[in-house]
């Protein structure tokens, strides 16, 4: 303690002069300067801005949650969004902003969280096949959506006519390919053997559909055991439990 | 070194990005080009029943983005950080997002139908373009006009952008010519020796 006493700072502010004290100031401030940038490098400050949905924003939540970071939900109104609207790179959201910089689109911003953490596959190919699935789940999702819209009650239409001729053929060309993938696999998860933030999308997208058309997943098993397992990570199940929308 | 084969249509579309990744970093690959007969008989070998594919020592790897994003971060065309990775990915997400709109128009210009495909120039090709291109020209400026989207060096989102352009042109002449930094941008990527080389040489395609 006798060391820490003569070459810290804090004898020139008890046994010293004005002059003293404002170098000691100065030589603090420093300090906290230094501190600040290196507290931002390996805990930059995290907000996502989205609607108050889960929507695409949910994804990137979920993998803030798995990967236990700590992030600001920022629930944009209908009223403050074409305000904010301006300030976005590509006048759409989710936006995540990082030390004040924005970064658009929910997959660049999940991979971005997920690759930094330890859930965006353990090798440069195993990464790559997760990006693979999650592209291949948003042109499922390209077809999906005009039934799925229109059963949520978006736009015109007549819903069974869009299941049949949208719903169901989108349906059975992308979940065979996650089950083949699964069985290929083997470890429960869709790559490599553990949690990736393709598990996170698909899962989320799987209880969304069995929460809003319960039996429409009943001819593939794998994928709906898939979703239980994925939701069934501690860190995952709590955020479920707990998330605000 | 790995050996590469990428598998994609006699055409420049989403495969030519990884074409010229692959050319840029002087790889050796097999590039394998399937014309439209054969196609049928591949399709089944491909994960996802769709092309590109690339083969990495034997191993599939499907979806043009994941293939051009894996080839782009194995030979230092990724962005240098992991910011500026994700605006490279932001910005090829948001080109898929902008390649789906303009699909209609796509399946036009591959039939006979005139009629058709100047009213998806217009009622299409146009808008879509024109949100596309504002993001892209707002970006290019935004980030110092300085030849590339993000960073001060070459990413596969200069590639990919670029070469669609080229595609574009033939069909559309002078489409982007409301986004001249983005122009300027394509004329240095294109310009570059190893990618010129190539261009000169490549198969000319349809598209």
């Amino acid at each position: 303690s006798t060391f820490l006493f003569k070459t810290s700072p804090f004898p020139l502010l008890f046994f010293s002069n004005f002059h003293s004290k404002v170098s000691f100031f100065v030589e603090f401030l420093t300090i906290c300067i230094k501190l600040r940038g290196y507290c931002r490098r390996i805990m930059p400050e995290y907000k996502l801005h989205y609607f108050g949905i889960r929507g695409l924003g949910e994804v990137p939540r979920q993998i803030f949650a798995l990967a236990e970071v700590k992030f600001e939900n920022v629930a944009v109104t209908r009223e403050d969004w074409p305000e904010f609207k301006k300030k976005t790179p590509f006048g759409q959201m989710p936006v995540l902003e990082v030390d004040g910089k924005f970064i658009p689109q929910s997959f660049a911003i999940a991979r971005f969280i997920a690759s930094q953490h330890g859930l965006a596959g353990k090798t440069p190919f195993e990464a790559a096949w997760v990006d693979a699935l999650a592209d291949q789940w948003k042109d499922f999702q390209n077809d999906f959506k005009k039934f799925w819209y229109l059963k949520l009650g978006f736009g015109e239409g007549d819903v069974d006519a869009a299941k049949v001729e949208h719903g169901i053929p989108a349906r059975d060309k992308f979940f065979p390919l996650v089950v083949k993938q699964l069985k290929k696999n083997g470890s429960g998860f869709l790559v490599g053997d553990a949690v990736t933030w393709v598990d996170v999308l698909v899962a989320n997208a799987v209880a969304d559909l069995e929460e809003k058309e319960a039996g429409f997943l009943a001819e593939y098993p794998e994928v709906v055991a898939h979703q239980k397992k994925v939701h069934a990570i501690p860190a995952l199940k709590k955020w479920l439990e707990t998330r605000p929308y | 070194m790995p050996t590469y084969k990428l598998s994609y249509f006699e055409g420049q579309g989403l495969g030519e990005v990884s074409r010229q990744l692959l050319h840029l970093s002087e790889t050796p690959f097999e590039d394998d080009r399937i014309s439209q007969e054969d196609w049928p008989k591949r399709k089944d070998s491909m994960p996802f029943a769709k092309l590109p594919v690339l083969f990495v020592d034997g191993k599939p790897l499907p979806q043009s983005l994941a293939i051009a994003r894996y080839l782009a971060n194995q030979f230092g065309f990724a962005g240098k950080t992991p910011f500026e990775s994700a605006w490279v990915d932001a910005l090829g997400d948001q080109f898929k997002d902008y390649f789906s709109e303009m699909v209609p128009y796509f399946m036009a210009l591959g039939g006979d139908n005139e009629e058709e495909k100047s009213r998806l120039q217009l009622e299409v090709a146009e808008p879509a373009i024109n949100k596309f291109f504002s993001i892209l020209e707002k970006r290019a400026k935004d980030n110092g006009s300085n030849g590339h989207f993000v960073g001060d060096s070459l990413t596969w989102i200069d590639i990919h952008i670029s070469d669609h352009m080229g595609v574009g042109e033939k069909y559309f002449p002078n489409a982007y010519a409301a986004f001249p930094t983005v122009l300027a941008l394509r004329e240095g990527t294109v310009s570059l020796p190893k990618l010129k080389e190539w261009i000169e040489k490549r198969p000319v395609t349809p598209y």
